[in-house]
């Protein structure tokens, strides 16, 4: 009885993830994470120019809309290619809440949110119950009718059309005003805190029950049903988890750009958040946002040379084939094999 | 414990199942089924666990009409299902996927399916590196979370020797006696069906044949001439 018990415990120590015993490096990691949240917020700010500054918020905003779609392969097995649909779509309902609503800029981000939040749920209610390709081409679907209604003429006085919308942004959120959010500088620190912030959200999710439910349901869904469990809910709350993240980003984006255009709710963008997700390494928080910040500096590097669609031929084919746990995971990959390669000496020694 | 009416099933213009009765008590023994290929007999238990939608008949579990219920409600409702084909997860250790599931049913006794079993000894290996009889025992496992009242198992011994196949069915047949539950055996081995099954329904082309004792069907001419003068 204690032999099997205890053969019970230990994989079980091992099964839920927990430190075990790795405990002792738990404050270290800490310190460690602390260390690079700190250096990460303040270090651009003091030697980066403003053009840099620029690049790196973009990035990460980018990078947590790739967040976004991460989270969802990763656990739920789901590839949406919408996304900046609600990135773009965010950004336009709090432009058009401030300027059509007259509503305060907060009450115009809660607006913007709640409607957000909606939509993904009644979309998510039809949509998560289909096959993954289905998913894929109904989130495409959804996506592609949204960017295109908001050009069309009957809605232009609304949507700005194809010319955009500027954000009538008077007042302060957060303490912040729109000059705070359009400063480089300024903008950075809230960018970085709100990335951290959301990787460490979706971080949490899936290392709780809702995130191994999620993953044995993408692995085998007949068995989870015949199992007890409802496999339909889970991955409407993954989805609507996901798409406030995009949200969030997408509000940030307006607030730091001070315009809606059209093209943020299009296709390019999902893609390119995809891109980055697949060069970071979907598994994780960190490989989606540092996808992110590496996707924007070279988009910015090839397209001055107009090279921007080869780029994100050449990482498709690259991040799928050739490295396909991205950046992260390939280096977590060697990080492993070397600390192996040094306890096995240390063993022999 | 498990009453079907009249059920039936179709697949299109095949009727795979046609008005078949059965009924199966809660008295801790095996009920096997058997019959040829395509009689029906995975059909019956897709049907039973919600699987499949019947398009006539009835399934009465435990008194109640669960005809349109769903797979998940059943199964917290005590009934449990095995796979001809297995179905485990297979990037999960054996214990992860186990104590996932005893989690959700509140099965605080998962050590006791374990020993079961015999799965002690690869709790934390991966589902997909282990010998397939070892799956085999893992799937059945999975059934057997929750403290099921009844067992509906699709070929238990599929890919299994003789052997293993006697040893499964002696498992099955301590662990249903000692828990006073049923269990709706399906399967091809006939002799490990005649030695640890209390009763045996035979199927033939979607329809109920016979039900008896193991003895009764041995000696029944219909099931010698339709299933077991081939089996034998």
């Amino acid at each position: 009885m204690n032999d099997r018990t205890t053969t019970a415990e230990s994989p079980r120590a091992a099964a839920i993830g927990a430190f075990g015993g790795q405990s002792s490096r738990m404050p270290l990691t800490i310190v460690a994470v602390a260390i690079v949240f700190v250096v990460g917020a303040v270090a651009p700010t003091r030697f980066a120019g403003d053009f840099v500054l620029r690049l790196a918020n973009e990035g990460l905003l980018l990078g947590m809309l790739a967040l976004s779609v991460a989270f969802l392969m990763s656990q739920a097995g789901l590839v949406a290619l919408g996304a900046a649909s609600v990135y773009g779509g965010a950004g336009l309902l709090f432009a058009i809440a401030m300027s059509q609503w007259d509503l305060t800029p907060m009450s115009a981000v809660c607006a913007s949110f709640l409607i957000i939040v909606v939509y993904a749920t009644v979309l998510g209610a039809l949509i998560v119950r289909t096959n993954p390709l289905a998913f894929m081409m109904l989130t495409l679907a959804a996506g592609e009718m949204i960017s295109h209604g908001v050009m069309l003429e009957g809605l232009r006085d609304y949507t700005g059309g194809a010319d955009g919308l500027v954000v009538n942004f008077k007042g302060s959120i957060l303490g912040m005003e729109a000059a705070d959010f359009a400063n480089p500088a300024r903008f950075w620190l809230v960018a970085w805190v709100a990335a951290w912030l959301a990787g460490l959200a979706l971080w949490t999710v899936g290392r709780s029950r809702l995130g191994a439910i999620l993953r044995a349901v993408r692995e085998n869904e007949e068995r989870m049903r015949f199992s007890g469990f409802d496999t339909y809910l889970p991955r409407l709350i993954a989805y609507v988890l996901v798409n406030v993240v995009a949200a969030v980003s997408g509000l940030l984006h307006v607030l730091n750009a001070g315009f809606v255009s059209p093209e943020s709710l299009g296709l390019s963008v999902s893609t390119n958040a995809l891109v980055a997700a697949l060069m970071g390494g979907i598994a994780g928080s960190v490989g989606p946002i540092l996808g992110g910040l590496i996707f924007s500096f070279a988009q910015d590097e090839f397209g001055a040379r107009g090279l921007t669609q080869l780029l994100t031929g050449i990482a498709i084919v690259l991040f799928i084939v050739v490295f396909p746990r991205g950046v992260v995971g390939g280096l977590w990959s060697v990080v492993q094999l070397q600390a192996r390669a040094l306890s096995g000496r240390r063993e022999t020694s | 414990m498990l009453k079907i009416e009249k059920l039936s099933v179709s697949y299109g213009s095949v009727r795979a199942l046609i008005e078949v009765d059965l009924e199966v008590r809660g008295d801790g023994a095996l009920h096997g089924v058997i019959g040829p290929n395509g009689a029906g007999k995975s059909t019956l238990l897709d049907a039973v666990c919600g699987r499949r939608r019947p398009t006539a008949g009835t399934v009465r579990y435990r008194d109640e009409d669960i005809t349109r219920r769903t797979v998940a409600w059943r199964r917290r409702q005590g009934m449990a299902r095995s796979f001809q084909r297995t179905s485990v997860f297979q990037d999960l250790t054996v214990y992860e996927q186990l104590h996932l599931v005893a989690q959700h049913l509140g099965d605080e006794r998962l050590d006791d399916v374990i020993e079961v079993m015999d799965l002690a000894d690869y709790l934390d290996q991966k589902a997909g590196r282990i010998a397939y009889g070892v799956q085999r025992r893992v799937d059945v496992a999975l059934a057997l979370i929750g403290r099921p009242h009844l067992l509906l198992m699709d070929e238990p011994g599929a890919g299994l020797s003789a052997a293993e196949t006697l040893r499964l069915f002696e498992h099955l047949r301590d662990l249903v006696r000692e828990r006073k539950i049923a269990a709706v055996v399906v399967e091809h081995d006939v002799d490990a069906v005649f030695a640890c099954c209390g009763t045996v329904t035979v199927l033939d082309l979607g329809r109920h044949l016979a039900t008896g004792t193991p003895q009764e069907i041995r000696a029944d001419h219909r099931v010698v001439a339709a299933y077991l003068g081939t089996a034998a």
